[in-house]
């Protein structure tokens, strides 16, 4: 493996970037998602779903066409919130939620038949990542973290954001992070690799975490392209992640993945290596993909894994204790719509796990009308599932 | 370091009103206060502001989001966009997109106008802006926009000084000479808007 640094120091976090900057300025960079489009592809229609400037309302949400497993319901729980992203709970039972292109972090109050919606931070850059401890929201932005002590008691006048740790690139491309505390105690977030497909600087296509005083910067996982989604077992307390994998390589390849970092240092391959059995036709050449962990499931290609959730409640049938959630925002990347769904695995000791779907309906005649990116667990075991799309966030309950 | 401008409280119950279809009329009323430096119909003539004649819903919708939240700041639309509400934005957006585009007829110099026309495709301008420049979603029309707004954007995409949603335009221009920028823009502001 060509990685021997294991801790960054500022210098020389800022200076593999500009590095990358440099070399990228000579070859006269496409937009991110354009970098590795085969020429024979040049006039392909194949382009991101762009996010709309305003959330939807309550009357164009179809929330009835969520397809749940028997004896599970769907409704609507919050809107209004554009661009809802990830979400955590404050000890007090705000839920603070993330936004990426909207620039805004929102904090949800529920008032039993209804929820009060205000927004606490707004204009920040892609603030994707959300995690709270001991009474302080934690953002993650593209290019530092931030916090909001005591936010609860405050919320019709949230204090002002104080630095955590800043010394991050700036690169936007996969620049946004998921955050989240490990058990710990420590937060974790990515550093995505700043294109569709490069050998990126050191410092990127990794897994991250540091004291929640900003102290103690280590790199976790390496070879990670762009993973916005990860937690911890319940019982074992390791690291599972989702990955977005490369694009314009097909219709049908590579495979996304859900991924099991147990310990500190592992490879997951790229750029060299996708989905654990295909080297890159460009940076592949060399190597092996032998030399990198595979993954643990191939979760499918295009379709776009963001948030990834352990299930430890009791509403729920006893069977879905420990299972894994995997919000799926969909696929750009494909003729043939794929993701726009929430998958569920359930692992199994010496077997491979389960993969199988638990909520769809996101499409219809392969158009979205919601994108499921992330979820979270309500004190009484029902489920919430953010829809940046959409701009609202649903309640799933069980009744048997 | 960024501070909080404003608190934005909406009750669930009371924003159902928010953001439906937008309305081409309501947006022709709304744009009254905009029409004395961007134009009736959103074709203006002052030079360095913009028209907004033809631009996409999307992007004239994002753009005033972003000088509402102080993304994006400038000295004249910054107070036009505090008092705007979601259906505000949707509407302003929808009238102008339905309105036709002229091009701005900016003195640009043929010379610069040449050196420009190769650098749309090798800066991947076309990728976004689709190959006539006339834009989609999110990515605005540039094609026969106001040469010395342009010069404004690109300057600041490049020195990193400019709004960008997503870095997009910040990562494509920053490569650029300045003389690139000049021949860029009297490329764009050379074409016809269609």
């Amino acid at each position: 493996m060509r990685r021997t640094v294991a801790i960054a120091t500022t210098s020389l976090l800022l200076a593999a970037s500009s590095t990358w900057l440099m070399s990228a300025s000579a070859q006269q960079p496409r937009p991110g998602w354009k970098q590795g489009q085969p020429p024979e592809m040049e006039n392909s229609p194949l382009a991101p779903v762009p996010q709309p400037p305003a959330p939807k309302a309550p009357g164009e949400i179809p929330v009835a066409k969520i397809k749940l497993p028997p004896g599970f319901k769907a409704s609507l729980w919050a809107h209004g919130l554009s661009n809802a992203r990830a979400m955590t709970w404050g000890d007090k039972g705000t839920l603070f939620v993330s936004s990426r292109v909207a620039g805004n972090v929102y904090a949800v109050v529920d008032k039993g038949s209804a929820r009060e919606v205000k927004t606490i931070a707004k204009g920040l850059n892609l603030p994707n990542g959300v995690a709270f401890k001991n009474g302080t929201l934690y953002i993650a932005e593209i290019h530092r973290i931030t916090k909001m002590d005591g936010i609860e008691d405050k919320l019709d006048s949230p204090p002002a954001m104080t630095v955590v740790y800043e010394t991050l690139p700036k690169d936007a491309p996969h620049g946004w992070k998921y955050l989240a505390f490990g058990p710990d105690g420590k937060l974790y977030f990515n550093i995505g690799a700043p294109c569709n497909i490069c050998i990126p600087p050191d410092t990127h296509a990794n897994i991250s975490r540091i004291n929640p005083d900003g102290t103690g910067f280590e790199y976790w996982a390496h070879g990670v392209r762009n993973s916005v989604g990860f937690d911890w077992h319940p019982v074992t307390k390791e690291l599972y992640f989702t990955t977005h994998a490369r694009d314009w390589l097909g219709e049908d390849v590579p495979s996304d993945r859900f991924d099991h970092a147990p310990r500190k240092g592992l490879h997951f391959g790229f750029p060299y290596c996708h989905q654990g059995d295909i080297p890159d036709p460009e940076f592949g050449k060399g190597r092996s993909c032998s030399e990198f962990a595979p993954p643990l499931i191939k979760t499918g290609p295009h379709v776009a894994g963001n948030g990834v959730m352990f299930y430890t409640g009791s509403m729920f049938p006893p069977e879905y204790q420990n299972r894994a959630f995997l919000a799926q925002r969909g696929a750009w990347n494909r003729t043939q719509k794929t993701g726009y769904k929430v998958m569920m695995v359930t692992l199994r000791a010496g077997d491979v796990p389960k993969y199988e779907v638990f909520a769809e309906g996101f499409l219809e005649n392969n158009q979205p009308w919601g994108r499921p990116v992330y979820t979270t667990q309500m004190k009484d075991g029902s489920m919430l599932l953010a829809d940046d799309f959409a701009g609202a966030i649903y309640r799933i309950t069980y009744q048997k | 370091m960024l501070r909080l401008t404003a608190l934005l409280v909406a009750l669930l119950a009371a924003s159902s009103a928010a953001a439906s279809a937008a309305d081409v009329e309501a947006g022709r009323r709304k744009s009254a206060p905009c029409a004395t430096c961007h134009g009736p119909d959103g074709n203006a003539v002052l030079p360095g502001t913009p028209s907004l004649a033809g631009q996409p819903t999307f992007f004239t919708h994002w753009q005033l989001i972003k000088y509402r939240d102080g993304r994006r700041q400038d000295p004249q639309m910054s107070p036009f966009a505090q008092n705007l509400s979601d259906a505000d934005m949707g509407d302003l957006a929808a009238f102008y997109a339905a309105q036709s585009p002229r091009a701005r007829g900016s003195l640009v110099d043929p010379a610069k106008v040449t050196a420009g026309r190769p650098l749309a495709d090798r800066h991947h301008c076309t990728s976004c802006h689709t190959p006539a420049l006339t834009g989609q979603q999110q990515v605005p029309l540039l094609a026969g926009q106001d040469l010395a707004y342009l010069l404004k954007l690109l300057r600041g995409f490049r020195n990193g000084t400019a709004s960008d949603l997503d870095g997009t335009m910040t990562m494509a221009a920053r490569p650029l000479t300045l003389e690139e920028v000049e021949a860029l823009a009297h490329y764009i502001a050379s074409l016809t808007p269609r």
